[in-house]
């Protein structure tokens, strides 16, 4: 995709647990190298400037804006997608949830919600609704008004730690 | 009634595909070969355009392609009206309109080549104002508005830049104002929204060599796409495939071709697949977010409180371009509901849609409904307050009744909003002591008509035993796939598992689509008819399977028996083998409703909130919804979309806005365009008024439509309650709020 003029620069990174290496444009974006150049389109772009959340991947294990982030800046992390988060069979508790609480309408933001979700769950099992909503305030949902949503993570927890 | 499958919380059938991300929207459909294209907007409101040098774009390399409308057949686009360039040909007439379409293999490197395009404008003069653009004075902005393809001609107005007048009455208004003891004029403003779906609009085309034209869009009417993407670009309808494609929110919004003809022409001209996917800065200066609305209300009120006149001037700012109505009005229906949830006997209500330099409007989620509502509902507290008389009794004693005529021509039948509006208030904290100074308490009402339109579906009996249903409806997100599935499971009745949905908008030819609350009434009607003529198909070759009569024939858990002997059970699957290749097993059907119901949706709310004198900010403490429903098909959708549409209501209301100023939108992106978030989400107690009535399948009725509307009329309401500060204007910020106080304080008040 890059043009003759463009700086490229080659980086190596891990996603979803498989290695990748990619050559591309300096200012190729996060976002724009996982979809298009890996073709993981599960990570959408709403809003271009790090305000929606739709684009949320976890880098190291931290939820980031990835339409914000440079490819480059991902060299030798580890990403994990929308894609990543259930196994090869089953679907993740977090996933499972918000199809079973109405966690989604559209399902534009949802990649962006799991993946958050499962960052919050990871670091706080049992989130009372408050620091759920503390967590997951950067994440834009027009479709559900979000009280299905926070249901959903809720559940989820709840299904966590009983299990 | 009991139910097996209605009225049980059921996932979207999309769910899996959802959240995991497998589910493909227009912006994730990658071609071999595609290719990007990129738009150069207007930077001026009102222009000629002199020149445009395209050369030095065309050297960057990695540009495939640069046009302009010299490039591109002579036409004009729009959903109903065809008033809209593909490019500028000789003048733009708002910011943002498209001059110049780059394609390159790289987004980036069209973004680039956009900035070497040099294009010459002459300025025009500009208005920005709906109600100064229907002054003699102002610059018209269409003056060959009567020659474009289906202008309506009925509404044709003689007011500069009016494309559209529309007047709704019931009674006689002098008769009215004859018999009021008091008068009242009220005048409101309204501001524009942005749907503030998170997907912005793409689209994706690709021309095959013999000139076959496979489409990708953001469109909730893919069906309709087709043929005003033939039209656009001068192709026959039958060489467009639209390919489905999920949605990523409408919310009124994704009706129109948006970037597509531009794909096709850029397609066309480099033999390659073009994908264009709009920033959300390009959603908010050239979207097609709610009609700006001025409001005049006259209302005549007799010494007892009975309202016997309503007179409502309503003028919506279309901007610079009437295209993205959908409606044959080339107007906003909406604006029919200004009497609100009254049975005034004496009612006009004037609707004009105007042109502007402005952003050019779209539908939002009940559009002119919130507008009509905030103004008729704000007014009531007025009115009641002015007579003396309590808010609520004031209401009450106005409200429709069965029978009453409404200035749409309806009489509506089973009239719930006395009980609506009671519940609501029962469940809020109306009438008690207040916590807290600054606590104030707002009512409003509305109500929505149910949604008429055209509806397709072809359903058959597949050979492993599936009932598989064609649909051309997309899926929006509202579950309109799983309402299907649903409605064609109870009815058979079936497994909802047994029951599969696709959507092929591509093998139809007409169809309304989605939206417009129609879907669960209008296609739901549709497909229980249809289940039942194919269920009773079945039923008969099972008899002939079975070699019995059809009225000894069993149907229990699946199989299909003769009565009183289960040996020789057959499943849908065998059934299906016994009958290959009959006729009857698939069958297509369209249906077109074009009344609207006499029954309808009514909706009351009671918002609480505390005002910080300080700051201005309001936080809402609590929301009574109430809603009026039939039978609810799908508790989990129905919650849904009442609580989706309540927020989307609190975001109008005291959030959101596309800030203009002289047709410059300065609201950019997301960090300045406020949508609601999860903090900002109040306590919410949904109250619903239920009794089996509608007459969408089961007995149930629409929703999608309902909680959005009568939010701000409540906010402002609950402001000036804990106040004392009326707004006029919306949305009601922080902002307002404090200058008003200050205002006030300066004045010793």
């Amino acid at each position: 995709m890059a043009s003759d003029r463009e700086m490229t620069q080659t980086i190596r990174l891990r996603v979803n647990g498989k290695d990748h290496t990619v050559q591309v444009p300096a200012r190729r974006l996060l976002v724009d190298c996982l979809r298009y150049d890996l073709g993981l389109t599960g990570t959408k772009e709403g809003c271009s400037v790090g305000v929606c959340g739709a684009c949320t991947v976890l880098m190291d294990g931290q939820p980031i804006s990835s339409c914000l982030a440079l490819a480059v800046f991902a060299d030798g992390k580890e990403i994990v997608t929308v894609e990543g988060i259930s196994g090869e069979e089953k679907l993740d508790k977090i996933q499972q949830s918000f199809i079973d609480h109405g966690g989604f309408q559209c399902g534009m933001c949802t990649p962006g919600m799991v993946v958050t979700a499962k960052a919050l769950l990871e670091q706080n099992p049992n989130p009372s609704p408050d620091e759920i909503k503390e967590w997951m305030m950067g994440n834009l949902c027009r479709c559900t008004g979000y009280y299905q949503i926070i249901e959903s993570i809720q559940r989820a927890a709840a299904e966590t730690s009983d299990a | 009634m009991s139910y097996t499958v209605v009225g049980k919380p059921l996932g979207n059938l999309e769910g899996p595909a959802k959240v995991t991300g497998a589910a493909t929207f227009t912006a994730d459909v990658i071609l071999p070969e595609m290719i990007w294209g990129k738009v150069l907007r207007s930077p001026l409101p009102h222009a000629r355009i002199l020149s445009i040098d395209t050369s030095e774009a065309e050297q960057l390399p990695g540009v495939l392609a640069v046009l302009t409308a010299r490039d591109l057949p002579d036409t004009l686009t729009g959903r109903v009206v065809y008033d809209t360039p593909v490019l500028a040909r000789d003048r733009v007439r708002f910011i943002g309109e498209k001059v110049a379409v780059v394609a390159a293999e790289d987004p980036d490197v069209a973004e680039d080549a956009l900035s070497l395009i040099e294009v010459e404008y002459e300025e025009l003069p500009a208005v920005f104002d709906s109600e100064e653009a229907m002054k003699s004075d102002a610059p018209l902005l269409h003056p060959d508005y009567r020659s474009y393809p289906h202008a309506p001609e009925k509404f044709f107005s003689d007011v500069p830049n009016v494309h559209s007048h529309v007047t709704w009455q019931v009674g006689d208004i002098e008769e009215g104002f004859a018999q009021a003891k008091e008068i009242f004029e009220h005048n409101f403003t309204t501001h524009s929204q942005h749907q503030g779906f998170i997907e912005p609009h793409a689209s994706v085309v690709s021309v095959d060599p013999d000139g076959r034209t496979h489409l990708w869009i953001t469109n909730k009417m893919p069906v309709r796409a087709q043929k005003l993407l033939a039209d656009a670009v001068e192709i026959p309808q039958e060489q467009v495939v639209v390919h489905p494609v999920c949605i990523g929110g409408d919310f009124g919004g994704k009706g129109s071709l948006m970037d597509s003809p531009l794909c096709y022409h850029l397609s066309k001209r480099t033999g390659r697949p073009v994908k264009m996917v709009m920033t959300y800065t390009e959603e908010l200066m050239a979207g097609n977010p709610r009609h700006p609305t001025t409001i005049s209300l006259r209302t005549g009120v007799t010494e007892k409180g009975k309202v016997v006149a309503f007179q409502a001037r309503v003028v919506f700012d279309s901007g610079a371009y009437a295209g993205f109505k959908p409606v044959p009005l080339v107007n906003i229906p909406g604006a029919n509901s200004a009497a609100g949830v009254y049975g005034t006997p004496n009612v006009t209500i004037d609707a004009y849609s105007v042109y502007t330099n402005c952003v050019p409007s779209g539908h939002v989620r009940a559009p002119g409904d919130l507008q009509v509502t905030f103004a008729v509902e704000s007014s009531m507290d007025l009115i009641a307050e002015a007579m003396g008389i309590d808010l609520l009794e004031f209401r009450k004693q106005n409200l429709i009744r069965d029978g009453d005529l409404l200035p749409d021509g309806h009489r509506l039948e089973q009239v719930r909003i006395r009980e609506t509006l009671e519940a609501a208030v029962k469940s809020s904290n109306w009438g008690k002591p207040k916590a807290h100074p600054f606590v104030g308490r707002g009512v409003a009402a509305a109500y929505r008509h149910i949604g008429t339109g055209e509806a397709n579906a072809q359903m058959s009996l597949e050979s492993d035993g599936i009932v598989k249903v064609i649909t051309p409806v997309p899926d929006t997100g509202t579950g309109a796939h799983t309402l299907i599935q649903k409605v064609v499971a109870e009815t058979w009745p079936l497994p909802v598992e047994q029951v599969e949905v696709e959507a092929r908008p591509d093998l139809f030819e007409t169809d309304s689509g989605a939206g417009g609350s129609r879907v669960t009434y209008v296609v739901g009607q549709l497909v229980k008819e249809m289940t039942e003529e194919l269920r009773d198909s079945v039923g008969r070759l099972a008899a002939e399977a079975l070699e019995c009569q059809v009225a000894e024939v069993a149907f229990e858990a699946g199989h299909y028996s003769v009565k009183g002997s289960a040996d020789s059970a057959l499943t849908l699957a065998q059934v299906a083998e016994a009958g290959s290749g009959r006729p009857e097993l698939s069958i297509r059907k369209t249906q077109v409703n074009r009344e609207a119901p006499q029954v309808t949706t009514f909706t009351a709310q009671v918002v609480e909130l505390e005002v910080d004198p300080e700051t201005g900010q309001i936080k809402i403490l609590d929301v009574v919804t109430s809603h009026d429903v039939g039978t609810i098909i799908n508790p989990l959708a129905h919650q849904g979309q009442i609580d989706g549409g309540l927020i989307q209501g609190i975001g109008f209301g005291m959030m959101e806005e596309v800030v203009m100023e002289d047709g410059q939108v300065s609201t950019l992106h997301l960090g300045d365009y406020k949508l609601p978030n999860m903090k900002d989400i109040p306590p919410l107690k949904t109250v619903l008024v239920q009794e089996e009535i509608g007459p969408a399948p089961f007995q149930s009725k629409a929703i999608g439509e309902s909680s959005i509307t009568p939010v701000a009329a409540a906010i402002a309401n609950a402001v000036y309650d804990a106040v004392g500060v009326r707004f006029y204007d919306l949305p009601i910020t922080a902002e307002k709020v404090y200058r008003a106080l200050q205002e006030r304080g300066s004045r010793g008040e």
